[in-house]
């Protein structure tokens, strides 16, 4: 219930100091740091590129599981972030009735590894879902990710369309949205986009992953995304995010379809700065980050810093 | 079974006995009867079974699902046969209903069919509300039930001519249709609804909620009882306010349905005009108390001695059962041995009529330019795979077991689309629902293959439609606003939306440059996820119609072929 409460003081905050993006952006930014830094600042960001060798059937599964242990131990490990009896809610994109190797949905052993490291960090209870916008059984099915989450202990929850409720965001241009209270009611939320290719945002990647957690006719929200998804991170806090670019969508994204559009990249990045791991996601891709509108935004909103570099990323190659 | 009836048999003043007058209770009063309710139930449960299973097969599901009811049926084996032309989607298993029919009379109805089971149950039902003075009348046969046979002919004539309309009156897929489209889902409404309401208004204060029962209550119906997404049907009302009123009729007569309309009662009952099995009333015992007409539901005449009409009896074994004084038995004869019994009433000229009626039903049918194949209606969209529209008529049954299966909900009968002959078919309406990509389930349960079973390869390239934009209402074009939703579902790999970078001119004067949606004809298939996920939900900007659809090449009006390019240039430009 942290969060609500921390919600409540963000309210506050806000009306008092005045509709100063600037300020409410510091604000956030506090809160969302304070939380985490129990003891020594463990790194905000890390990077980890597969440098060994993997064959056989099993290979992506055992690069996925690795570079995912690796990142979320490189910032600190997950009892940083989960501490014991914690609920929490694992936001993978389960978008889409697509195979992993179509790279629409999240990889399924990244989901996978995420619950057990959670688990043995003494969560209560971890909570895997998504809103897709396939038919929900096919695409929870068809991803993989109901499988292998519920595998490794995980509650693959159904994101039920009558359950969502009309939030109070406060944010910039979203005052209200539809959002589903089970997510943001959960002590942690853990963001797990894939990066993706998407022809309004350019890429899709960690803040635009949040849109899962929206109801209604969501569709709307492509009229302003930069702002509306600033402030659905806002609200929102994700405390852990890990990018998965394993297998990454370069073009005809977010659906894709055809392999020719997927290529293995072998790498997932996590951390604390949602900004700087969006960043370097369209890194990835090949863009120039100032360039996309929505990470420009979320810089300028001071959701995280755009040049990812400058945070200096724990890097490393694992085998 | 002590009822040797002593009051009944020392009454000898009046040659006719009293009967007792007494309401027929719940329990039964024969083994018999008490078998018959057996498999009555099961059968009844076996439907069921088969309905909830169809509502739970997803697209990963290979196998083809079980058309037990619809094969065993076989009015719609017959009749689709006539009009199709085709003995593809035949059944042998409805030839067994029929050398069983020929042999037990129409134990189909009276043992078997879920229809039937509903009207039994709703009849006795009746029964009871009825005024004791009425209950003689309401059992005793009528000429009026011969209109069933009338019914059997028409649609016979129509069928031979190639106009298949059974489906409206089939029990199977009356009922089928019925409790897919209408009952299950305003049941599972009824429960999600009030589960939300209980959802809503708690308040979460203290440690016990009503939410702690209901909620884990709605969870497990909705994952293992009813279906993920709830469906609604347009047209539901209809079919549903059909169903109401002819479950109503039994307060009329008991079994309205099976007695007076249902064809496929008719069919058997030809079948059964002398079956092996038969009912004998002793005359010379007979004390003709009516106590037997009183509990027949069919009309079949028990009570007199030599006037009973198998055509008409179910073999229910109500009448035996009721029997004080035990004259009437059923017993084995040689099938189709000739009888004194009375015989179906077919004269030349109801035989004429019933034809002449199916005729101008035929007419009735096809007088509309549609159904004569003259016009395309735009909004007239079929399930991927169905056949050409005449053909897919002369195999649809009207089951719904499409829409049933459908993930999105996008199928729903149709009321006006499709004409009078194509009343409550299956149609594809983008606004509540799209055609999965990955997904070909209704090819897969089409009980006569009006929807054919297409390998999912070849699925994903049949055009059921084409995508068309209204540029006085989509975003970039009309309120100077990016959106690019239906690209992004657009679930073509290579994607049949793109789109011309456009500099528009707002009211402000700002000259922004917006990505404006096109499709590109040669890849559209018409799927309708973009008019589904459109932010314009009461008219979506862009919309699908029946144009370019695999199956009628007239109504294609793209040439196909590299030659041309799609249109980049600003013709769309303000």
């Amino acid at each position: 219930m942290t969060k609500g409460n921390d919600f409540m003081q963000h309210q506050t905050r806000r009306d008092f100091l005045g509709d100063s993006a600037k300020v409410c952006g510091a604000v956030s930014l506090g809160a969302l740091t304070e939380r985490g830094t129990a003891q020594a600042v463990p790194p905000a960001m890390s990077i980890c590129r597969w440098g060994g060798v993997a064959e056989g059937a099993d290979a992506v599964k055992t690069i996925a599981t690795r570079l995912t242990e690796e990142a979320v131990k490189a910032v600190g490990g997950m009892a940083s972030y989960v501490r014991q009896g914690d609920v929490v809610w694992i936001k993978p994109n389960i978008g889409w009735n697509r195979t992993p190797e179509q790279a629409a949905n999240t990889n399924p052993d990244v989901v996978a590894t995420l619950v057990r490291l959670c688990l043995e960090a003494g969560a209560k209870q971890v909570k895997v879902g998504d809103r897709p916008c396939h038919p929900a059984d096919e695409a929870y099915k068809n991803s993989g990710i109901e499988a292998a989450a519920r595998a490794a202990g995980a509650e693959v929850v159904l994101v039920d369309e009558n359950r969502f409720r009309d939030t109070a965001l406060g944010g910039e241009r979203l005052k209200n949205w539809l959002l589903y209270p089970e997510i943001f009611e959960s002590d942690v939320i853990i963001d797990v986009p894939i990066v993706k290719h998407h022809s309004l945002a350019t890429a899709t990647m960690c803040m635009k992953n949040l849109m899962g957690v929206a109801g209604g006719n969501r569709g709307q929200l492509h009229q302003d995304l930069p702002n509306c998804l600033a402030d659905l991170t806002m609200f929102l806090k994700p405390k852990l995010c890990v990018l998965d670019a394993v297998r990454v969508m370069t073009a005809h994204g977010p659906v894709g379809g055809s392999l020719d559009d997927v290529k293995q990249l072998n790498v997932i990045a996590a951390g604390r700065d949602i900004v700087a791991l969006d960043a370097f996601g369209a890194a990835l891709l090949g863009h120039d980050p100032t360039q996309i509108e929505t990470v420009k935004r979320g810089h300028e909103r001071g959701l995280g810093e755009i040049d990812y570099k400058k945070i200096v990323p724990n890097e490393m190659s694992v085998t | 079974m002590s009822r040797t009836g002593g009051t009944g048999l020392e009454a000898p003043a009046t040659k006719r006995a009293k009967h007792t007058g007494k309401k027929h209770g719940l329990w039964p009063r024969s083994w018999m009867q008490m078998l018959r309710r057996v498999s009555q139930a099961l059968f009844l449960g076996w439907f069921l079974g088969l309905l909830f299973a169809a509502r739970e097969l997803n697209a990963g599901d290979a196998e083809r699902f079980d058309h037990f009811f619809f094969q065993i049926d076989p009015l719609i084996q017959i009749f689709t046969w006539f009009s199709a032309r085709t003995l593809a989607t035949f059944s042998l298993l409805a030839v067994g209903t029929l050398l069983v029919t020929v042999l037990l009379g129409r134990v189909f109805c009276g043992w078997m069919c879920p229809l039937g089971t509903l009207h039994h149950f709703f009849g006795w039902l009746g029964t009871r509300f009825r005024r004791p003075k009425d209950r003689l009348r309401a059992a005793a046969w009528t000429r009026a039930q011969n209109f069933k046979y009338f019914l059997l002919a028409a649609l016979l004539v129509m069928a031979l001519f190639g106009a298949h309309w059974i489906g409206i009156f089939d029990p199977i897929s009356l009922l089928q249709r019925t409790f897919g489209t209408a009952v299950l889902p305003a049941l599972q409404y009824a429960l999600e609804d009030s589960s939300t309401a209980v959802y809503q208004a708690d308040p979460q204060v203290g440690p016990l909620h009503a939410t702690l029962l209901t909620e884990p209550a709605y969870q497990f119906t909705r994952d293992h009882v009813f279906t993920k997404a709830r469906k609604a049907f347009l047209g539901g009302v209809t079919i549903f306010a059909v169903f109401l009123g002819i479950l109503g009729l039994n307060f009329f007569r008991n079994r309205f349905w099976c007695r007076y309309i249902c064809p496929t009662g008719a069919l058997l009952g030809l079948f059964s005009r002398r079956p092996a099995l038969r009912l004998k009333n002793d005359a010379s015992a007979c004390k003709q108390c009516d106590g037997c007409l009183l509990v027949c539901p069919a009309g079949a005449e028990p009570h007199h001695p030599g006037k009973y009409l198998p055509t008409e009896c179910y073999a229910c074994w109500n009448c035996v059962a009721a029997c004080k004084f035990e004259t009437i038995k059923f017993k084995f004869a040689r099938p189709l041995r000739r009888t004194t019994e009375a015989k179906l009433d077919a004269k030349r000229r109801s035989v004429v009529t019933a034809a002449a009626a199916g005729v101008v039903g035929f007419l009735l049918l096809r007088v509309s330019p549609q159904a004569q194949g003259k016009t395309y209606n735009p909004v007239l969209i079929r399930p991927p795979g169905a056949l050409p529209e005449r053909e897919f008529l002369q195999r649809c049954l009207q089951c719904g077991l499409c829409m049933d299966v459908c993930p999105t909900n996008a199928l729903h009968p149709a009321w006006t689309q499709a004409g009078l002959e194509g009343l409550w078919t299956p149609v594809l309406v983008p606004q509540h629902g799209f055609c999965e990509y990955a997904c070909n389930l209704c090819g897969k349960v089409c009980p006569t293959q009006a929807i054919q079973a297409l390998p999912m390869p070849e699925k994903k390239k049949v055009k059921i439609g084409m995508a068309t934009f209204d540029t006085t209402r989509c975003l970039p074009y009309a309120y100077g606003r990016s959106c690019i939703v239906c690209e992004e579902h657009c679930p073509i790999p290579t994607k049949a939306i793109y789109f011309v970078e456009t500099e528009v001119t707002l009211r402000d004067g700002a000259k922004p440059v917006l990505k404006q949606p096109r499709v590109d004809a040669e890849l559209c298939i018409g799927c309708g996820i973009c008019e589904n996920k459109c932010v314009f939900e009461d008219r979506a900007a862009v919309r699908i119609t029946s144009a370019n659809e695999t199956r009628h090449p007239q109504n294609q009006p793209i040439l196909a072929g590299g030659a041309f390019s799609s249109v980049v240039a600003d013709s769309y430009a303000p």
